[in-house]
């Protein structure tokens, strides 16, 4: 039966790996168009407030929440991308770091809407919404054999796998298209990009309101899957979580955010043994990381490397 | 009450120089932004707690200890996390950037696991000290703490100018390659400027613990985001900048307690340099960014 097969744990971690794919996707994104932005915290938590806000007070619907507060969220990343287009490397990272923080201290102090440090609590949970909009329809989750909650986090998964597929496609289409040759062309050089005619501004602006999009809806999603938001979700440890992801993973290519994500977001269950020493250890990794292969794990080589192996294996068949 | 407040921001503002001041050497010399100072800071606070408080040491020689503690971090933090980095092909600015974050995460689960997770008391033995004038009260930690930086600070000031040594980082900050040509052995002067960094650091960790009388594994993050924020608000490795930024900072963050809502007194730094990058990127004190760094 399907049912023996469904932990709720398990699902529930790849659920968090998925919205942490998402994220590693928002710091990507602004970073093939050389732009470092450790802001993705900051506007993670305006799409998670945003939404939950929305959701609690208006009784809005949890999609039109999730994609308003996206939204605003990559409303945000256009007002202070404008501005940043001036900043470069450290300076932007110092600068959107800054920005995370601001946005925090103001979740933290703006009590009456957002009930300071406690946080937002009761928000409408994605998969019990799921839940009776299946039994609207006449389905329950007993005719699969299966129980409520092995239901509703099953449903949350299938719901985020299939935004999070669409955001990679996109993103890797995007790649490949006039968009994102600019990126890398502005990544590469500057100057020579403009003199190339290419503007420079609209694609800096783009990419980094993309990226702050993605962090929105990422947000958005993790307080519906949670329930529970408070303002220490976002904070800098966060921002350097989630830059980490990138990173870790190969910051080149869009499958090192995945697998930055993936990995870094298992870690920490496979370390539960040593669940004492796991940050300490998690430490001493990103060192050695950077001292041996600076470029992350994944880079272009390594995987043009990979597609050989597979194409000689094909040959041989 | 006006000067009352103004000899806290002073106090707090010089303590936030000499964190900056390490920040801005590490960033003039290597131009990266060392993000394990503020751990290493904490760090250097922790063995003023144990040595004071556990050993019951006087506080001259906690400050000692501390920094021989830190310059032995700044030491290891230089042989392991940056110096493989440098003069690789290949690698980003942002490398070094994620490995002394690795460094930061490290040394604060270090000491979330030998400290404990709660704030430790600071005691020193003038800690309830003071001196009225008038209706003002001045406590002797504060002066300590003043006359400390401010030491410190000429200290550092002449021996970058005057001395040797100091001209030698100052031209390798200026350019390493020309530097080392001329006969600057470049690689024993980064060595020292990470180590005079981050025992600068401990030094500062140990005022802190003076001035909040509480020390905890947290506080490293803190004190070092601010920090960061001063050397953008003074311009980065720029030594002056540091100076003023720190008191700026220490004087409006008073202000902002004392006359307005203390609740954004941790977002004021931030909002400072986003104001202060959209209007003049280059700092307060800083000359133009040179493209590339």
């Amino acid at each position: 039966m399907l049912a023996d097969f469904i932990n709720p744990y398990h699902l529930q971690i790849a659920s968090f790996i998925l919205i942490n794919i998402l994220l590693a996707i928002s710091v990507y994104v602004p970073l093939s168009s050389g732009q470092l932005s450790l802001g993705s915290a900051g506007f993670m938590g305006v799409g998670a407030y945003t939404s939950a806000l929305l959701t609690i007070h208006f009784d809005l619907p949890i999609f039109v929440g999730i994609l308003i507060g996206a939204s605003v969220a990559g409303c945000l990343g256009i007002i202070i991308g404008i501005p940043s287009l001036r900043l470069s490397g450290v300076y932007l990272a110092i600068a959107t770091l800054g920005l995370g923080e601001v946005i925090r201290v103001i979740f933290v102090n703006w009590e009456s809407l957002t009930k300071g440090s406690i946080g937002l609590t009761g928000i409408p949970q994605m998969g019990r919404e799921l839940l009776n909009l299946a039994r609207d329809f006449g389905i329950q989750p007993a005719m699969f054999g299966l129980r409520n909650n092995q239901f509703v986090y099953l449903m949350v998964f299938v719901i985020l796998f299939i935004l999070v597929t669409a955001t990679i496609w996109f993103v890797f289409r995007q790649q490949n298209s006039r968009v994102g040759r600019s990126f890398s062309s502005i990544q590469m050089d500057e100057k020579a990009a403009e003199s190339m005619g290419i503007n420079i501004t609209y694609f800096k602006v783009l990419s980094f309101s993309q990226g702050a999009f993605l962090a929105g809806l990422a947000g958005a999603l993790f307080a519906h899957v949670m329930g529970y938001i408070s303002p220490s979700d976002f904070s800098y440890h966060r921002a350097v979580e989630i830059l980490i992801f990138t990173v870790f993973g190969g910051s080149e290519v869009i499958i090192g955010s995945i697998f930055g994500a993936i990995f870094l977001t298992l870690i920490p269950e496979v370390l539960r043994f040593v669940s004492e020493y796991r940050y300490i250890i998690y430490g001493i990794m990103l060192v050695i990381l950077m001292a041996v292969r600076p470029q992350g794990i994944l880079d272009i080589q390594l995987l043009s490397k990979f597609k050989r192996l597979k194409r000689s294996k094909g040959g041989v068949r | 009450m006006l000067l009352e407040q103004f000899i806290n921001g002073i106090t707090l503002g010089s303590i936030y120089a000499i964190v900056a001041l390490g920040f801005t050497l590490v960033f003039g010399v290597l131009g990266i932004i060392n993000m394990a100072h503020g751990e290493i800071f904490m760090v250097g606070a922790f063995v003023g707690v144990m040595t004071t408080g556990v050993l019951g040491w006087p506080l001259w020689l906690a400050f000692v200890a501390s920094i021989v503690v830190t310059a032995i971090l700044g030491y290891l933090l230089e042989t392991f996390t940056l110096r493989p980095l440098r003069g690789k092909r290949g690698v980003s600015h942002l490398a070094p950037l994620i490995s002394t974050i690795g460094v930061s995460i490290l040394l604060e689960n270090l000491s979330h696991h030998l400290f404990g997770a709660g704030n430790k008391p600071f005691r020193t033995e003038f800690a309830e000290m003071s001196i009225e004038i008038g209706s003002i009260t001045i406590y002797i930690v504060q002066i300590v703490i003043f006359v400390i930086s401010i030491i410190l600070m000429i200290g550092l000031s002449i021996w970058l100018s005057k001395t040797k040594a100091g001209k030698a980082l100052r031209a390798t900050a200026e350019n390493l390659e020309t530097a080392s040509i001329l006969g600057v052995d470049t690689k024993k002067i980064i060595t020292l400027t990470v180590i005079i960094a981050s025992a600068m650091g401990g030094i500062a960790g140990i005022l802190v613990g003076m001035a909040f009388n509480s020390v905890s594994p947290q506080m490293g993050l803190a004190i070092g985001l601010k920090g960061l924020a001063i050397i953008i608000l003074g311009g980065m490795g720029n030594v002056k900048g540091a100076m003023v930024g720190g008191l700026i900072l220490g004087l409006s963050e008073t202000f902002l307690v004392a006359y307005g809502d203390s609740g954004y007194r941790d977002a004021i730094a931030f909002i400072m340099i986003i104001v202060i990058l959209l209007l003049r990127p280059q700092g307060i004190f800083g000359s133009k960014i040179v493209e590339g760094r």
